[in-house]
């Protein structure tokens, strides 16, 4: 190819996004804050890191601003997805299923792959020893799945790298599934001390930046790719590498040579074709799928093909399993919500009604206490402030199953117990000399009725907050199956409905049970 | 860890804390504003003698009843843009998260003032204005369960109390601070809805007693 044919590169579209970025003259660009060296806060807390290195320079080249937002591997892509951010530049594994949700920009930058981070005392010597171990991950990694196939270990997925290796720590998991370049740097870390990562890393992902899927084609991806590219011709890439301390990655001394090389005309090697696209040879070749294509599936990527809705939920034998699993652990947890509640709360009542003026006062205060601390707060208070202490003086390890029931059913109790209460002080007013027994109970019980039903149905509405604490349940494998196929819409009606039909079901289930005791009382 | 360097980690925070506590309170002013509003709506129309409108507000109202708000908050965060660019304008409109998260919130208030609005709305047209009142202290103490839900905006990525105490404790790396921090934060949520609760509990006895006599 001679110079004159090269210049005839397809003109790229115009890109809306650039004219965004141009006209509020700042790049909003996603880093991340908790995966040093890539990307961390100084002990100023300011962000920094080797990524943080490269988006100040596409601002610098762009003429613009450079405004970073800190995202986890959990968010990232949903953040590009929502434009609240223009470009991900945060450890993002450039893979199939990920260029189906969003547009990868080549050339990569760098890569990593997956080993296992275990504490001192583990011996699982081989990734074969995972198999039906509990494992700690964090949701949206794109290698969770392949993993959970692969070497069939049951994945405890947590919300960000803290909250993992904090269970890993209080021995929830036997190790956290994490990227090799993340790891290494935990192991120097003092606070680490003895832990270990001894597994081969498998699964060698090269790390690519992505924008929106609606940019694929312009002239923003047209510019970041040359940026890359550059990078890799001038050594800006390598130079960082060194600079932050990061062992050298063989995948980017190779893939700086192979950009640096020139053909025997002098054009360099690794050049844009005429549509637009880089030389074959110089672009990611192999692409990791876990999608398994057959009759029911590929009828679902016909309609996804033809009308753009994904389904995934009904065609893919995993998606599937994942929701429905979340959906009977999401009803477990309000069966067990709804039943704690009610004799916590009853309980409270009788006790605050007691002659023995301790057993009444303290009722009262924990009754108190408990209706004014939200249950999100108090579930992280119990599993990492008490958890972390439990796990260092005594070994136990809290189940962040349990520590949900209970912290719902403190709050809604709190609530069950005010109503029965107020019921009684009511009651009181009609029969002087009227005290709470649990065998009277029934006496209050129709005055009672409106209020405690009301609680217990708002106890089930309020399951959904156990996702925080990586429980499982059907708003965290939504947010899971969206993470790895980018099917918001669908995914979110689909849970919406699910819910508008579970608290249909609840709220009819608690009223015919009301109807029956209310119907023995009388 | 020393318990004075605890303390002195507390004092150093308490203003980042603070302010992530005011946008609890915003977010809950914001909702409880829109859900009022619309709420009240609701019930105006569940009290209109024509029978369609009744119906329409009912069927309204149980949805906002039924639709649980961290879903409804995921689905707003998920589904609205969060940045429009007016083409002819040039101006941007952006709607932050926390909009999103107010926005769910509001839904249920809107369920809880249709509720008991209404029966409020029809005890004053039945000149049973004792009764109408006691709308407003059961309107406070909602406002105060919103104020608590509002912590589950830090699920979403709102700024706010919960989310800030992981934020410091990211920030010091420091994971002894945990349990001190998430405990700070409970107390500032027991201080400021003990005193308010006392309150409305001592307006509604009020009310009830004067009146209860008049009536």
């Amino acid at each position: 190819m001679t110079a004159a044919q090269a210049q005839t590169v397809k003109t790229p579209a115009v890109s809306e996004r650039l004219a965004l970025i141009h006209e509020r003259g700042a790049i909003i660009v996603g880093v991340k804050t908790d995966y040093p060296p890539f990307g961390m806060l100084d002990a100023n807390g300011v962000p920094e890191g080797f990524e943080h290195d490269l988006a100040a320079d596409i601002a610098k080249r762009l003429g613009v601003q450079l405004r970073k937002v800190s995202v986890t591997g959990s968010n990232r892509l949903q953040k590009l997805q929502e434009g609240v951010i223009d470009l991900v530049l945060a450890t993002t594994g450039d893979t199939a299923e990920r260029r189906q949700i969003v547009t990868m920009i080549e050339p990569n930058y760098y890569a990593s792959g997956v080993t296992l981070f275990m504490p001192p005392t583990a011996n699982i010597k081989d990734w074969a020893d995972t198999r039906g171990q509990l494992v700690c991950a964090t949701q949206g990694s794109y290698f969770n799945r392949l993993m959970q196939q692969r070497y069939l270990m049951e994945l405890q997925m947590y919300n960000n790298a803290r909250d993992a290796k904090l269970a890993v720590k209080d021995g929830r998991c036997i190790g956290y599934l994490f990227d090799n370049t993340a790891v290494i740097n935990d192991l120097a870390n003092p606070e680490w001390k003895g832990y270990k990562a001894p597994l081969p890393p498998t699964l060698n992902t090269p790390w690519a930046m992505a924008i929106s899927k609606s940019e694929k084609g312009t002239e923003f991806e047209r510019k970041l790719g040359d940026i890359v590219a550059d990078w890799h011709r001038n050594g800006f890439l390598l130079e960082r590498e060194k600079a932050w301390n990061i062992p050298p990655s063989k995948f980017l001394a190779d893939t700086s040579t192979l950009w640096k090389k020139d053909d025997a005309d002098g054009a360099a090697h690794c050049r844009r074709l005429a549509d637009g696209s880089w030389r074959t040879e110089c672009r990611n070749q192999v692409f990791l799928t876990s999608t398994d294509v057959g009759g029911l599936a590929q009828l679902g990527l016909w309609l996804n093909e033809t009308t753009g809705i994904n389904l995934t939920l009904v065609y893919d034998s995993f998606d599937r399993r994942q929701f429905f699993f979340g959906l009977l652990v999401t009803l477990a947890l309000t069966v067990l919500c709804i039943t704690c509640s009610l004799l916590l709360g009853w309980a409270g009542a009788v006790f605050a009604e007691s002659r023995t003026w301790l057993l009444s006062a303290t009722a009262r205060l924990l009754g108190t206490v408990g209706r004014m601390t939200p249950p999100l707060l108090c579930m992280y208070l119990l599993l990492f402030g008490v958890g972390a202490i439990l796990s260092e003086s005594a070994g136990i390890a809290l189940p962040a199953f349990g520590v949900v029931v209970f912290c719902l059913s403190v709050y809604t109790g709190a609530g069950v117990m005010t109503a029965l209460l107020d019921a009684a002080t009511a009651y009181r007013l009609q029969h002087g000399e009227f005290r709470l027994h649990f065998a009277n109970t029934s006496q209050i019980a129709r005055l009672a009725s409106g209020s405690v039903t009301a609680s217990l149905i708002n106890v089930s509405k309020a399951t959904m907050m156990a996702s925080a604490v990586a429980v499982p349940e059907l708003l965290s494998a939504t947010t899971s199956i969206i993470n790895e196929r980018g099917n918001v819409g669908v995914m979110m009606n689909a849970l919406l409905l699910t819910f508008l039909l579970i608290i249909f079901a609840v709220v009819r289930v608690i009223r015919q049970l009301e109807q029956k005791i209310l119907a023995r009382v009388a | 860890m020393e318990t004075t360097e605890i303390f002195q980690h507390l004092l150093t925070w308490t203003p980042y804390l603070l302010g992530g506590f005011a946008m609890n309170i915003w977010i809950s002013i914001v909702a409880m504003v829109i859900g009022t509003g619309i709420g009240w709506a609701l019930a105006s129309l569940r009290l209109s003698s024509h029978p369609r409108r009744v119906k329409i507000s009912l069927v309204a109202t149980e949805f906002s009843r039924s639709i649980p708000t961290i879903v409804f908050q995921f689905y707003l965060a998920f589904m609205l843009p969060s940045e429009i660019l007016l083409p002819y304008f040039k101006t941007i409109i952006s709607f932050p998260v926390w909009i999103k998260a107010a926005l769910a919130l509001a839904i249920a208030v809107i369920g809880f003032t249709s509720d008991n609005l209404t029966i409020a709305m029809d005890e004053w047209k039945k000149g049973n204005h004792h009764a109408a009142f006691l709308f407003i202290p059961s309107w406070t103490s909602y406002a105060l369960i919103i104020v608590m839900a509002s912590s589950t905006a830090s699920i979403i990525g709102v700024s706010e109390l919960v989310s800030r105490c992981n934020t410091v404790i990211n920030a010091t790396g420091n994971t002894r601070l945990m349990l001190p921090i998430y405990l700070y934060a409970c107390l500032f949520f027991f201080c400021f809805c003990y005193p308010l609760t006392l309150l409305m509990k001592r307006i509604s006895r009020q009310l009830k007693l004067r009146y209860g006599m008049e009536s």
